[in-house]
């Protein structure tokens, strides 16, 4: 390479030898080195004090918050059951208005779901998956912060409007026309507070699967990896299949909320059952990603108690993945007294018994490991024992619903709760308390009360079998769910009396718990090191704490390192494996490919910041402010809030290292690079992720087309008006277009071609505005409130003009990327990413384009 | 002990390319399950809204299935050639060798295919059982 040539060196590549010998493991390090290393690592991870300690991004401060306000919104949420429960406790009772009543048990539902199952999972994974992985930190320590002051905010939002008399009161599954036309601000908040905190959701499964990914530690090929991490990979996955179906549906009902465009509105060729597929495509796969995780715990914790490697790795594998699949095909048995043809209801109840059969193989795989191995019932133990027997029970209770005309009967009657509860209890929450028990002493480095726990289990164990199984007969004898009262002679007064007290006995048994928890400790001696001998990295954790992670990166060959690479630990304390400093005193981790694991880059992770804070704040704006119609200050605040992203990103991400600073010395030899574009880098995975899930929202909406089409047989009604086929073909072509330039700048940019690129990238940008500007000019002829048919096709425009302003935005970056040193020939991360975006708005451009030319001819 | 060897410049596109077979497998199963899934579904619910022949389209659809079923059989017997435990013995892979990571991958598979077989068989009993719409 000379100096002449226009073309810039390549990316420094890795270089060394890999994986390690033992003899290089074996070179003694001085204490002196090792006590200077520590120390400049805890420097560079320390957590900020004071009143600055709100900026830490570390994961184990955001993991503590998060899991701690997904309790506290759990806890409220049970309060609110125990309100419900007085209320029905005997007959004919007014202890609570039945306005009240429908509020409390909508928001007691959409709090348990979205305030805390699927964020107690996040925040349990975000605070554990590191260290199971050997990982410092998640690739995107800000992204979870920004996500956590997300879900702080709109979970406040959602919960307080109960306090103003004004919470949803539709029910949690918000079906129209009930709750399209419900007076008031409930519907509005339960929508945009809810999309808000499923943006959040996102955000973290994004973290999640690329932390999964790109930073477990070298050796930790994909058949090592801790059955945890499989199960976040297919949980993560389902998150961004099952969530962006609902947020679809959030749009399009927010439009007929705010704008009456009448989608669910039968008299203008709406149809109140598209709300119903749309919201149980998520609703159905929401229950497995509530329950996946926790059967992780348990997968954790089991061969922990049983002193053995987990017996049927790959079978559990596969099954998790398979449950994953299956349960994408459940939805219409919530669906089944909708009066759909016989055969649907056969597909549907065909694949609600299959997926038993992945479900089966995972629980007989851990009764398998227990009776292979020698069980110490300790505390944790006995709540996974609860949860094996609560679950199992409410499996068997599934099958019985799932087969249609038993569901014809029990439908929309108290046997449906009793079901529910029993897999969410037996499903989620014991397996996550016997989380709390086993992981504590990793997160606090104290131990949680033998006594206390063992009141805390028996006392919400007997108090949920007293509740519930009940609730089973109240069902078959005909109580239908949400009423707010019943008369005395029906025969249900004492079971319904019997619940109400065996919630009591539950609240009791969480009150115990939760004093265990937060009780002081200080007392308490230290705990030893990995107290439970289990045989996975998060236990090589320090005590006392350190903020670090890991003190160095080790080299994994097991499946249970801790049990099978016995001088790994002390090798890991001395600074042996790599990156055991941070000479620079930057927070660093190790990036690995994606199969083998193998070490390929240094990634410079984020400290603490106020920016997330700034990002949620308008975020939260944007969505909140719609709620109480205030659009004008709405739209100020999401502007505000894409400043603030753009002036984030442009600080923060993807800067090109000084000369100096290209690669580094990451210990045993090994050179690596500090920086990585393309599908080497974290951020090229996480927009690919986040792509995928905004390509299924898209998808929804699409299904939402020919879902009117075969539903309604005035789909397009006759004489609609349709979109302008020129101008819909004039933007689709100009987007296209613009697609072609991006990728065309990216190429001449990596050429060195850097003037080509930004002529590539600017024309790109003024053929998207153009593309918006037909687009708008395409449908600006119809009424979308007088018929679904002009509606729809204004919500796919708006989907697209939408897209397309973000992509105009990425060109714009990327342009003054280039023109102020961001962005090089040889450091190129951005232009990637954003060629990744419109590859997907290219595929939806020509998607929506077809639909809005063709759907007129063909019906 | 893993094999000792020079980090490759494009290690991640390396490692995509020796495994782009057992990927596509592990992936194939499970998309002709939704596929068939999908299909079956939506054709049926169109047929029934539209008042198309609903005895010819179960017909097809039987036809179809027993293709799938044929395809996801042919996915499960590569996979099981590429598990390859008759030779090996080897059920867990629970080594960090390039081979077990091989092995893994086709184990994996193979029990994909297994659970999509049956699931395919379970949604076409339906096309079978159940006469009309109804």
């Amino acid at each position: 390479m000379t100096d002449s040539d226009p073309r810039p060196d390549p990316l420094p590549v890795a270089t060394g030898p890999y994986p390690p010998t033992c003899e290089s493991l074996e070179t003694p390090v001085s204490e002196e080195t090792q006590r200077a290393q520590a120390e400049r690592l805890r420097r560079a991870w320390a957590t900020p004090r004071g009143w600055r300690y709100p900026t830490a991004v570390n994961n184990t401060e955001v993991g503590k918050w998060y899991s701690t306000t997904a309790l506290i919104f759990m806890l409220m949420a049970g309060v609110m059951a125990l309100l419900i429960r007085a209320q029905l406790a005997v007959p004919e009772n007014d202890l609570i208005s039945a306005d009240r009543f429908n509020q409390l048990f909508t928001m007691h539902g959409s709090a348990m779901m979205f305030l805390f199952a699927v964020p107690m999972f996040e925040a349990i994974s975000i605070l554990i998956l590191p260290g199971m992985l050997g990982a410092r930190d998640m690739p995107f320590p800000r992204l979870s912060a920004f996500g956590y002051w997300c879900f702080l905010i709109g979970g406040i939002f959602v919960i307080g409007s109960l306090a103003f008399d004004s919470a949803p009161r539709a029910g949690w599954f918000m079906y129209p026309p009930l709750a399209t036309q419900d007076p008031g601000p409930g519907s509005d908040i339960w929508l945009l507070g809810l999309s808000f905190i499923e943006i959040a959701s996102i955000a973290a499964a994004v973290e999640l699967i690329v932390g999964t990914l790109k930073c477990r530690p070298p050796g930790m090929r994909v058949n090592l990896m801790p059955l945890y991490a499989w199960y976040v990979l297919v949980v993560g996955g389902m998150i961004l299949f099952a969530f962006p179906p609902l947020i679809a549906g959030d749009f399009l009902f927010e439009l007929e909320r705010s704008f009456d465009w009448p989608f669910f509105d039968p008299t203008r060729g709406g149809d109140p059952m598209l709300w119903q597929h749309l919201f149980w495509i998520f609703g159905h796969p929401e229950v497995y990603i509530i329950f996946l995780p926790s059967v992780a715990i348990a997968a954790m914790v089991i061969p922990t108690v049983a002193r053995r490697p987990i017996v049927g790795y790959s079978w559990i594998v596969l099954s998790a993945v398979g449950t994953g699949f299956l349960s994408f095909g459940l939805w219409v048995h919530h669906m089944f007294t909708t009066g759909l043809p016989s055969i649907s209801l056969g597909f549907f109840s065909a694949a609600s018994e299959a997926v038993v059969i992945p479900t089966g193989i995972q629980l007989f795989a851990f009764l398998a490991t227990l009776m292979a191995g020698r069980v110490r019932l300790n505390l944790p133990m006995l709540w996974i024992a609860g949860a094996l027997a609560i679950f199992i029970m409410g499996g068997l209770t599934g099958v019985m619903l799932a087969l249609a005309p038993f569901d014809f009967q029990a439908h929309d009657t108290y046997f449906v709760v009793a079901h529910l509860h029993y897999t969410l209890f037996g499903g989620m929450v014991f397996p996550v308390m016997a989380g709390v028990y086993y992981f504590f002493p990793f997160i606090r480095k104290r131990m949680l009360s033998e006594v206390l726990g063992r009141w805390a289990f028996w006392l919400i164990f007997i108090g949920f079998n007293l509740t519930f199984l009940p609730m089973h007969l109240t069902g078959l004898r005909g109580m239908p769910r949400r009423v707010y009262t019943y008369p005395d002679d029906l025969g249900w007064s004492t079971l319904n009396l019997v619940s109400s007290a065996g919630s009591v006995v539950i609240a009791a048994g969480f009150a115990v718990f939760v004093w265990d928890l937060f009780r002081p400790k200080g007392g308490q001696p230290r705990i030893a090191r990995n107290p439970w001998q289990a045989g996975t990295l998060e236990w090589t954790h320090d005590v006392p704490e350190q903020a670090w992670g890991v003190r160095s990166i080790p080299h994994v060959t097991t499946r249970y390192p801790l049990w099978d690479q016995p001088e790994m630990v002390a090798r890991m304390d001395q600074g042996r494996y790599y990156l055991p400093d941070a000479q620079e005193g930057r927070r660093e981790t190790l990036i690995t490919s994606v199969i083998d694991a193998e070490p390929i880059q240094v990634q410079r992770v984020t400290g603490p910041t106020w920016i997330t804070h700034l990002a949620a704040a308008f975020t939260g704006g944007a969505f909140i402010l719609p709620t109480f119609s205030l659009y004008t200050p709405a739209i100020i605040s999401g502007a505000l809030a894409v400043c603030t992203i753009i002036w984030w990103l442009w600080t923060a991400t993807a800067r090109p290292p000084a000369p100096e600073d290209t690669r580094k010395d990451v210990g045993l030899g090994l050179n690596l690079p500090t920086y990585a574009s393309g599908p080497a880098s974290t951020g090229w995975w996480a927009m690919w992720i986040t792509m995928l899930g905004d390509a299924t929202a898209f998808a929804s909406v699409i299904f939402g087309v020919f879902f009117y089409w075969t539903a309604r047989p005035d789909f397009p009604p006759e004489g609609a008006l349709h979109a302008d086929a020129v101008l819909v073909a004039l933007s689709c072509g100009a987007l296209l277009l613009s697609w072609a330039l991006t990728l065309f700048a990216r190429r001449s940019n990596r050429r060195g071609a850097v003037t080509g690129a930004r002529i590539c990238l600017g024309t790109g940008a003024v053929l998207g505005s153009l593309g918006i500007a037909a687009m708008l000019g395409a449908v600006t002829a119809l009424e979308p409130t007088t018929h679904v048919y002009p509606a729809i096709l204004c919500a796919l425009a708006v989907w697209i003009i939408v897209h397309a302003g973000l992509g105009t935005i990425m060109q714009l970056y990327c342009l003054a990327g280039s023109i102020f040193g961001k962005l090089t020939p040889r450091y190129d991360a951005d232009l990637w990413n954003i060629s990744l975006f419109w590859h997907f708005h290219a595929l939806s451009v020509a998607v929506a384009g077809a639909v809005m030319i063709l759907v007129p001819g063909v019906a | 002990m893993t094999e000792e060897h020079q980090p490759r410049p494009d290690e991640e596109e390396a490692e995509f390319a020796e495994e782009s077979a057992s990927l596509w497998r592990i992936t194939l199963a499970p998309v002709a399950w939704a596929a068939h899934f999908v299909i079956c579904y939506g054709l049926v619910a169109m047929s029934c809204a539209k008042g198309w022949p609903i005895t010819e389209v179960r017909q097809g659809l039987g036809l179809f299935s027993a293709a799938v079923l044929l395809l996801i059989a042919w996915i499960g017997w590569r996979a099981l050639r590429q598990w390859d435990v008759r030779r090996t013995g080897d059920f867990v892979n629970r080594r960090g060798r390039a081979e077990d990571r091989h092995h893994f991958l086709g184990h994996a598979a193979f029990l994909l295919a297994v659970i999509s077989f049956i699931g395919v068989v379970f949604v076409s009993l339906p096309l079978i059982l159940i006469e009309g719409c109804q």
